[in-house]
């Protein structure tokens, strides 16, 4: 038997094309007889719209249309970024969508885009998440709409809402949406806890920094379907929403997922609905491509967050109770917010006697939210690893040995009300303790310290399914219509390659569309490498199955019996006895052949979930006179199920931890009183650049999912989680202050010193 | 707009006589306010392929053309003496390295952008700045040459040639800053110059409107009313005045140290 492919480290199989310039991006496409158009963005955050003036942009050379929402053929009236996407009557945040200027070039639509003049009624704009609940509070939309909906939520954790709330609490018209999560009498267990602390923790607006900006283009066939090619997590999800947004049966609509520059959870239906209802009234192919000023003001970052927290525990370590009030700053999105997973994940990796836990999604005039990677999780972690890290104290524990004391195990009951699946709480706490920097916690310089956090992600399920095909030369194509993101193409050449029997440089994988490939979910949710690995390992099954049939037929020898070692089907202890993939291959695949197609189709549908833990150690120096943070290493252990390919998985150990550095340190997205963003470029918005990330040390730790692809599960979003509370705590334990504010910026930090006397 | 590459001084000169009409060294300034909309040259006068480089040491005296790339002056073998630390040490700060193999000492000068770092070290080295038209040369001190945010006084149709520095033998010098974490400019930064004759000045930057030389016997923190230093969210004023002290001091100290050998 030749070396398992599984859990060696391979290059991305992508990786080539990218570094060569060779990857078609999704705004590199010809398309003959293209449009380009370009946006008009609303200047005001909430108004009413009066007039838009376009006969002076119209009459420039070049320019073909100027477009507002009646001129799309939109088929309902719903207020979400798909059934609205350009505003109607009413404008809800600064640089939503107003109108299209499409031109015959980019530079003649931006050229117009200048004189285009949009006359504004000016309403009260809603930017104080907290104060926009209270009862009589101005509201962020005034105008009665179909809040709509769609299915994006559900691509990003199944999560339930919680209980029927009985209580009746006086709240504005902001508020959207409310969770209510108890059990046990926690106010009592509360006040007879030994230790509680608490405290109000606040994050910002975050934005996901991809590489690539939004593009997406639109054409009709002369068959009148329509196709878009576009950088998104998904193509069925964009093929339902485009059905949705324009009332066209699911067959008209063609949508191709290309190769994304990055996502991280914000490219999901944003700007399809443009080029399509551009391509559909105009009947021309029609290209969006956002600028980077453009894509940091008209989509859809990671939501603000209020947290009040409580938390409390007996004097031998045990928690007790968890009491929570977390206010979502949703901006304009009312067809989903994180409250229900952020109500749920606040509660950590940790047995909790009782709860009570109370979401609020809440409208405000800012963005349209979106997910981030690990949606709600890192302000959820924040709070709570940091009131950890002060019980540990006022109990006088180590702050390892009170999360592991309390760190759940299989089957534990959470807030969800649900039992834990298998998760690595333990282990990854356990593989932190003999890590040389917490070992060295005591022993540092002044003015440096060493945090400990841990957080988790709950994964996602969708059912999916592959086909994997073997050709006339014994290589296998795998298809799938899952978008490559994170590397789970590469999993899937080595999950192929595994499970059939070739080496995975004879696998490669392909994307399908929504036309011709099998069923895929969105990229999204930690959930690709769970459900659609699964799904090419059984298809991969199927096609071993007919390849053995077909060797058996060939060899005279019972399929039981046969071994595929490296494209060659051999009897198992008689290795003379063989026959390669290619030539059965080449018996199938030809006129009057003998055998089926050596091909196979799989499925999945997961129920149970994977979650993934990581723990992270921050080591950072605080320059007290100036308020900077420097951070000198960083550790992250993490449970992921089984590594497929370490070097893929330390690499989303790596990006977790270092966009969890930008939740801490840098990144915030800030509006002015009058909902004007501040911080709309990268000379403004702060992102962590490759010389303020130290090396980060990358601890795999292997607690196998039963039901993943060789106990695999998904990793992506649980890296990022625990990283800032990490450095809040290392800041705490070198200067003995604690920010109740991400990020953690150098006037803050200055100013907390400062008030602190430390 | 019109785009020309004069091949010479006088061929450039004739250009930005144009209304309008502006020069594109490196184009690190000028093409991100271009890309903007907020600056509309009709005629972009690109100077990158003029004889205006270049790093030039006498016995008294250093002379550095105009576009003397950030990368040349960090790399400069003839920079590396304590008297003229700051300018590599300034230049190595400055953006990344695709911007330092770019940008310029004399476009950045011109642009003037009021939390840029080398205004400071021309200021406290006692830079003079040499400025062309067409009618003939003139030079002006750096304090003279400054005059308000994104304002010199470069006139229209002149280009900066050169920046002259007096070479105070023995003297040592730094520049430190805070910087912005998202542009990297300065929130606050000092350079400083420390002479054997105990005489010593500072600079600084990002503070207000301008770069400025801080009067001999004045206090860092006092330097400025408040109405005079800028304040947003990522140095409010009271930061900013605190940040004055601590980048000067810090300056100061490391400048002592060079001029004295005891530093790095």
């Amino acid at each position: 038997m030749s070396e398992s492919v599984i859990g060696v480290s391979r290059p991305r199989v992508d990786a080539p094309d990218k570094v060569t310039g060779a990857t078609h991006f999704a705004a590199d496409g010809h398309v003959h007889g293209l449009l380009h158009a370009r946006l008009v963005l609303s200047t005001e955050a909430h108004a009413l719209l009066q007039r838009v003036e376009r006969d002076a942009a119209l009459a420039m050379p070049g320019v073909v249309a100027v477009l507002t929402a009646d001129d799309l053929p939109l088929a309902s009236a719903g207020s979400d970024r798909t059934t609205e996407p350009l505003a109607r009557t009413e404008v809800v945040f600064a640089g939503q969508p107003v109108a299209l200027v499409v031109a015959e070039s980019e530079a003649a639509a931006e050229d117009a885009v200048e004189a285009v003049v949009v006359e504004y009624e000016p309403l009260p704009a809603v930017v104080d998440v907290e104060d926009a609940m209270l009862p009589g509070r101005a509201l962020a939309r005034v105008l009665e709409e179909d809040a709509g909906g769609g299915d994006l939520e559900s691509i990003h954790a199944g999560v339930d809402k919680g209980q029927e709330d009985g209580e009746e609490e006086q709240l504005s018209g902001n508020v959207l949406d409310t969770v209510h999560r108890n059990a046990g009498d926690a106010t009592a267990l509360l006040e007879t806890s030994d230790v509680v602390v608490s405290g109000t923790f606040r994050t910002p607006w975050v934005y996901q920094a991809y590489i690539e900006p939004q593009v997406a283009t639109a054409w009709l066939e002369p068959n009148e379907t329509l196709v878009v090619s576009t950088s998104t997590q998904g193509s069925f999800v964009t093929q339902r929403e485009l059905a949705r947004a324009f009332g066209l049966p699911l067959e008209r609509i063609r949508v191709i997922a290309e190769p994304l520059g990055g996502a991280f959870g914000g490219k999901l239906a944003l700007m399809e609905p443009l080029a399509a209802g551009a391509a559909l009234a105009l009947r021309r192919p029609v290209r969006v491509v956002l600028t980077r000023a453009e894509d940091f003001q008209a989509t859809n970052p990671a939501s603000a967050q209020v947290t009040h927290l409580k938390i409390g525990a007996r004097k031998d370590g045990t928690l007790t109770a968890i009491a929570a009030r977390m206010i979502v700053d949703r901006g304009s999105n009312a067809g989903w917010g994180v409250e229900g997973i952020t109500s749920l994940l606040v509660a950590g990796p940790y047995r909790w006697e009782a709860h009570e836990i109370r979401g609020y999604g809440v409208q405000t005039n800012r963005f349209t939210f979106g997910a981030y990677r690990g949606p709600g999780a890192p302000t959820a972690a924040f709070a709570l690893e940091t009131l950890m890290d002060e019980l540990a104290v006022e109990l006088e524990l180590d702050p390892l040995e009170l999360r592991l004391q309390n760190a759940v195990v299989e089957d534990d009951v959470g807030v969800s009300g649900n039992p834990f699946p298998r998760m690595g709480a333990v282990e990854v706490l356990e593989r932190i303790r003999t890590h040389p920097l917490w070992q060295s916690r005591d022993s540092l310089p002044d003015n440096e310290g060493v945090g400990l956090a841990a957080g988790y992600w709950p994964g996602g399920n969708e059912p999916a399914a592959a086909v994997c095909r073997v050709n006339q030369d014994g290589t296998m194509t795998v298809v799938t219509s899952a978008v490559d993101m994170s590397g789970v193409n590469t999993g899937f050449a080595a999950i192929a390659a595994e499970t059939f029997g070739l080496s995975p440089d004879q696998v490669r994988v392909v994307a399908a569309d929504t036309a011709t490939g099998p069923y895929s979910g969105a990229s999204g949710g930690s959930k690709v490498t769970y459900t659609v690995g699964k799904a090419v390992l059984k298809a991969a099954e199927a096609a071993r199955e007919k390849l053995l049939a077909a060797a058996s037929d060939e060899l005279e020898i019972a399929p039981a019996d046969l071994e595929v070692v490296d494209g060659v089907v051999r009897a198992v202890g008689a290795p003379d006895h063989s026959i390669t993939v290619a030539e059965i291959s080449g018996k199938a695949l030809r006129f009057g052949g003998r055998y089926e197609p050596i091909e196979g189709h799989g499925g999945s549908a997961q129920t149970r979930g994977a979650p993934s833990v990581a723990a992270h150690l921050a080591h950072a120096r605080v320059d007290r006179e100036t308020g900077e943070i420097t951070l000198l290493a960083h550790v992250i252990a993490q449970d992921v199920g089984r590594a497929l390919n370490p070097a893929l998985v330390e690499g989303q150990m790596r990006g977790g931890a270092a966009q969890g550095i930008g939740w801490a340190l840098y990144e915030e997205l800030v509006h002015d009183e009058n909902g004007q963003l501040l911080t709309g470029s990268f000379l403004d918005y702060a992102i962590p650049l490759a010389e303020r990330v130290p090396d980060i040390d990358t601890l795999i730790v292997e607690v196998p999912a039963p039901d993943g692809p060789f106990g695999a599960k998904g990793i992506g979003e649980a890296p990022v989680i625990a990283a800032a509370p990490a450095i809040a705590n290392a800041v705490a334990a070198a200067v003995g202050i604690r920010l109740r504010e991400l990020p953690m910026t150098a006037p803050r930090v200055w100013a907390t010193l400062e008030e602190s006397g430390a | 707009m019109e785009h020309v590459r004069p091949s010479t001084l006088d061929e450039a000169l004739e250009g930005l006589a144009a209304p309008d009409a502006k020069a594109l060294a490196g184009g690190q300034s000028l093409l991100p306010v271009m890309k903007l909309r907020i600056v509309r040259p009709s005629v972009l006068v690109d100077i990158g392929r003029l004889e205006l480089g270049g790093v030039h040491m006498s016995e008294n005296e250093l002379r550095l053309g105009a576009l003397t790339t950030w990368n040349e002056l960090e790399s400069a073998q003839e920079l590396e003496r304590p008297a003229l630390a700051a300018l590599a040490e300034c230049a190595s700060g400055i953006g990344d390295l695709q911007v330092r193999n770019r940008g310029t000492l004399g476009g950045s000068l011109a642009h003037a952008d009021p939390a840029s770092d080398m205004p400071a070290v021309v200021l406290a080295l006692g830079a003079q700045i040499v400025l062309r038209a067409a009618s003939g040369e003139r030079t002006v001190s750096a304090e003279e040459f400054f005059l308000g945010p994104f304002t010199t006084a470069l006139g229209p149709a002149e280009l900066i040639t050169e920046v002259v520095f007096p070479l105070v033998e023995g003297s040592g010098s730094a520049y430190v800053k805070v910087e912005h974490p998202a542009s990297g400019f300065a929130l606050a930064g000092a350079a400083a110059v420390v002479r054997p004759d105990g005489g010593q000045s500072v600079a600084l930057t990002g503070m207000g409107g301008q770069a400025f030389l801080l009067a001999s016997d004045a206090n860092p923190v006092d330097a400025l009313p408040d109405a005079e230093i800028y304040g947003d969210r990522f140095a409010p004023v009271e930061y900013r005045r605190h940040l004055a002290g601590v980048v000067a001091r810090r300056a100061l100290d490391r400048a002592r140290e060079r001029m004295e050998g005891t530093g790095e």
